[in-house]
């Protein structure tokens, strides 16, 4: 596992619509812990998912600096596994084929990464999808498909990018429950990137909420694990937390 | 009316388990409708023939050999054709579409000579290569060529970017990306480009042997136009239709919807 | 990202001239190393001529207006064999297509003549109405019409049948079921099928043209080989080329652009 560790990043990019520069992050310094789930919220536009991107190495930073573990980010690798809010499973490679990829990437065996994958699929209940194509499948079981291929890679860090919004909502809270449930097993670090703040406090040990592309507030979730919905729809602390980051969104 | 109704339920039955033999028998009104026509006799006969003759001059020069082999010839200069165009075209299309410079730079010269047109290269093929089949084969591959390697190139930047982000983070080298990824991800194009070039080649083909051909069935049809048998010039047509519609329904419509559809990629 | 991007009009039509000028560049550079080439290596102008000579050959024909006569003629047939295919082909292809039981039906027909449209035609053609326009015409016809009206029966069958029952419980009557509901419908498809349908019926007019009569633009190319007056031909390849390439880019492609891309529906092959 790694702690991803951001100093004084910025970006900044040229609009060709508005024909001038437009910063989407500035300044912003923040240390995830080696095995913490912290989830980034804000609203729209506040430059959440290029910060994400930033860390996957996707986008170039215009400066500051991204550590893992004290190594500079340079560009996209396996240590950072990504889950897309779109899924981006490979339409033309069956279930247990992407999510074989990233051994198959690192060189394993076509017996041994089957098994791997087929592991990985047990665990998250999706057996018997395994030889079936992406767009056979539901939204949900699609993003279970995005999970799984991340984690089969034993990446240090799990990058998600609004992962579960355009999944209906009662798939959404089981998926969040087998989320923090895989999260609680394994410790990976965790980067989650939502604009549904229950979602976040639900999920979270930190809630970071951008505003403008800075900083505007971090909150700790001193809830229990494990957490489920059935408890926390009643629990006063996680209606309480819910509210406060509800405010610091919406004054932003 | 219940009657009726059983034999609809029985066609619809019977059409679903042979798509082809029903395609087949949907040509039957339009045959009737053709002799009936011929039977009123509105058009000289010399104009149009009825469908027995025609069946007739079929049976005649398949017996004579002739119709296979001037089949035979066309199908091989479409084939060579074809094969060659696609071994330039698509990986060309490959370099082009992975480079945004290859592509500023070369996409107008493309889409200019795809403009030109293979038939109007003939006269000055005429007058480079002669009367033969390097004329040919050169119009057919040139054909071939430009939808290909248009379609290969819109194909590969089409290819969402969050698939070789996906890669990437996933650990995948350059080179495996391309094979994994961006190719396969343009494949439908590929496909469908290919049927477009095989569309336009074929007709480029019955240019060719009209204005140049010693052989083929579309000097078949122009030779027989000379000589002034409306019969052969029919069997020619219905000879070419008949060929492409099996090699456009039944393998190339099927490859680009088995690629498109199972994997649910919208092919355009 | 930050702000929701306003397309303003003075930075958007900058950066179109700056897209045509990308555009120009590398076929002016064409041009550079075509003349370049052909000086350095002393290629015979019998078998390839350079920039200026046929410029120069272009320009007269220019000047005794036979460039205008033969392009103007070619235009003048795809025009009118295009119009006439268009106006007796989408009435057609939509009393088809209304009908699923027809439409399956009919569909095999009609494509097997679309697949037969423009150049296979040209034999019978020349034998029905004689060299000249006639034929040429009709090449040009029946290479939009079988298209046009296969793509129009294909679109007005895709056209979801809720869609048809929203209208009709929306208190539509026929006529206005056919202006309201299949004809934009079908629209995009019908595009397309035009934009298919010419890009046959101006190779299959170069080829008739060759073939069977004494104008236009093919004609032009032909008469030019005949006397290996390799700068006529190259000059009039060049126009076949603009001519098209202004047809597809500036009218057909933004078109079907337009109709598909604006309301959002996905292009049936």
């Amino acid at each position: 596992m790694k702690s991803v560790v951001l100093e004084q990043l910025s970006k900044t990019y040229f609009d060709p619509y508005r024909g001038s520069q437009v910063t989407a992050v500035r300044d912003l310094s923040l240390t995830i812990d080696e095995g913490d789930f912290v989830a980034v919220v804000g609203p729209s536009g506040c430059g959440k998912t290029t910060v994400l991107n930033m860390i996957a190495g996707f986008v170039p930073k215009t400066s500051g600096r991204i550590l893992l573990s004290g190594t500079e980010v340079k560009g996209p690798g396996p240590d950072r596994g990504v889950v897309f809010q779109s899924f981006a499973l490979f339409p033309w490679k069956t279930v247990r084929q992407n999510v074989a990829f990233g051994p198959k990437m690192r060189g394993v065996g076509k017996a041994e990464r089957n098994r791997i994958a087929d592991e990985y699929l047990a665990m998250a209940g999706l057996s018997h999808a395994a030889d079936r194509y992406p767009s056979e499948l539901s939204g949900g079981m699609q993003q279970r498909v995005g999970v799984v291929r991340a984690l089969a890679n034993n990446p240090d860090v799990l990058l998600m990018d609004e992962p579960f919004a355009s999944v209906d909502a009662q798939t959404r809270m089981t998926l969040q429950e087998e989320l923090t449930r895989i999260w609680e097993e394994r410790r990976p670090t965790v980067v989650f990137i939502t604009h549904d703040v229950a979602e976040a406090v639900f999920l979270a040990n930190k809630v970071v909420v951008l505003a403008q592309g800075r900083l505007l507030a971090e909150v700790e979730v001193p809830l229990e694990r494990p957490r489920s919905w059935d408890r926390l729809v009643q629990d006063e602390t996680f209606k309480e937390l819910s509210n406060r980051v509800l405010q610091l969104v919406r004054s932003a | 009316m219940t009657a009726l109704q059983a034999f609809w339920g029985y066609y619809v039955r019977w059409s679903a388990k042979w798509p082809g033999a029903a395609a087949l028998l949907s040509f039957l009104p339009l045959i009737l409708l053709w002799a009936f026509i011929v039977w009123l006799e509105i058009f000289p006969r010399v104009f149009l023939p009825g469908p027995l003759e025609v069946l007739g001059k079929a049976w005649e020069l398949l017996y004579k050999g002739i119709l296979l082999d001037y089949l035979g010839d066309s199908v091989v200069r479409l084939s060579v054709g074809a094969a060659a165009g696609m071994a330039l075209a698509i990986p060309l299309g490959i370099l082009i579409g992975l480079n945004k410079r290859a592509y500023e730079v070369s996409w107008p010269v493309l889409l200019f000579f795809q403009a030109i047109g293979d038939i109007a290269w003939l006269p000055i093929l005429l007058i480079w290569f002669g009367f033969g089949l390097t004329t040919m084969t050169f119009v057919i591959v040139y054909t071939v060529l430009f939808p290909v390697v248009l379609n290969t190139v819109l194909g590969i930047r089409s290819v969402k970017p969050e698939l070789v982000r996906a890669a990437q983070s996933l650990g995948a080298s350059r080179p495996r990306i391309l094979f994994e990824v961006i190719l396969p991800g343009a494949l439908p194009n590929i496909i469908t480009g290919l049927r477009n070039g095989l569309g336009y080649g074929w007709r480029a083909l019955i240019a060719a042997e009209i204005i140049v051909g010693t052989s083929g069935i579309g000097f078949l049809m122009f030779d027989a136009r000379r000589a002034g048998s409306v019969e052969e010039i029919v069997v020619g047509m219905i000879v070419l239709g008949l060929l492409w519609y099996i090699v456009d329904s039944w393998i190339l419509a099927p490859v680009e919807r088995a690629t498109g559809q199972r994997w649910g990629l919208v092919t355009s | 990202m930050a702000v929701d991007a306003v397309p303003q009009p003075r930075p958007l039509s900058r950066s179109r001239l700056r897209q045509t000028v990308k555009f120009l560049l590398p076929l002016l550079a064409l041009l550079v190393i075509w003349q370049a080439s052909v000086a350095l290596l002393g290629v015979n102008p019998r078998v390839f001529p350079d920039v200026p000579t046929v410029l120069s050959a272009g320009w007269k024909t220019i000047l005794d207006g036979s460039l205008l006569t033969h392009a103007g003629a070619s235009l003048l047939r795809v025009l009118v064999g295009t119009l006439l295919a268009i106006a007796l082909a989408v009435p057609l292809g939509i009393t088809m297509g209304v009908s699923k039981g027809i439409s399956t039906f009919l569909a095999p027909p009609l494509r097997f003549f679309s697949v037969l449209a423009g150049i296979a035609w040209i034999p019978i053609a020349t034998l029905w109405f004689g060299y000249g326009f006639g034929a040429i015409t009709f090449v040009i016809f029946n290479a939009v019409f079988f298209v046009v009206t296969y793509n129009t029966l294909l679109g007005v069958s895709t056209i979801p049948m809720p869609l048809r029952h929203a209208a009709a419980s929306l208190g539509t009557n026929r006529w206005q079921m056919l202006t309201q509901v299949l004809l934009p419908g079908a629209l995009p498809n019908i595009v397309t099928g035009i934009r298919t349908g010419l890009g046959f019926a101006w190779r299959g007019l170069i080829a008739a043209e060759m073939i069977a009569t004494n104008t236009g633009l093919g004609y032009m190319l032909f008469l030019a080989r005949d006397f290996y007056r390799t700068e006529v031909i190259v000059f009039a390849m060049i126009v076949i080329g603009i001519i098209w390439l202004l047809l597809d880019r500036l009218l057909l492609a933004p078109l079907e652009r337009r109709t598909i891309e604006r309301w959002g529906m996905v292009q049936q092959s």
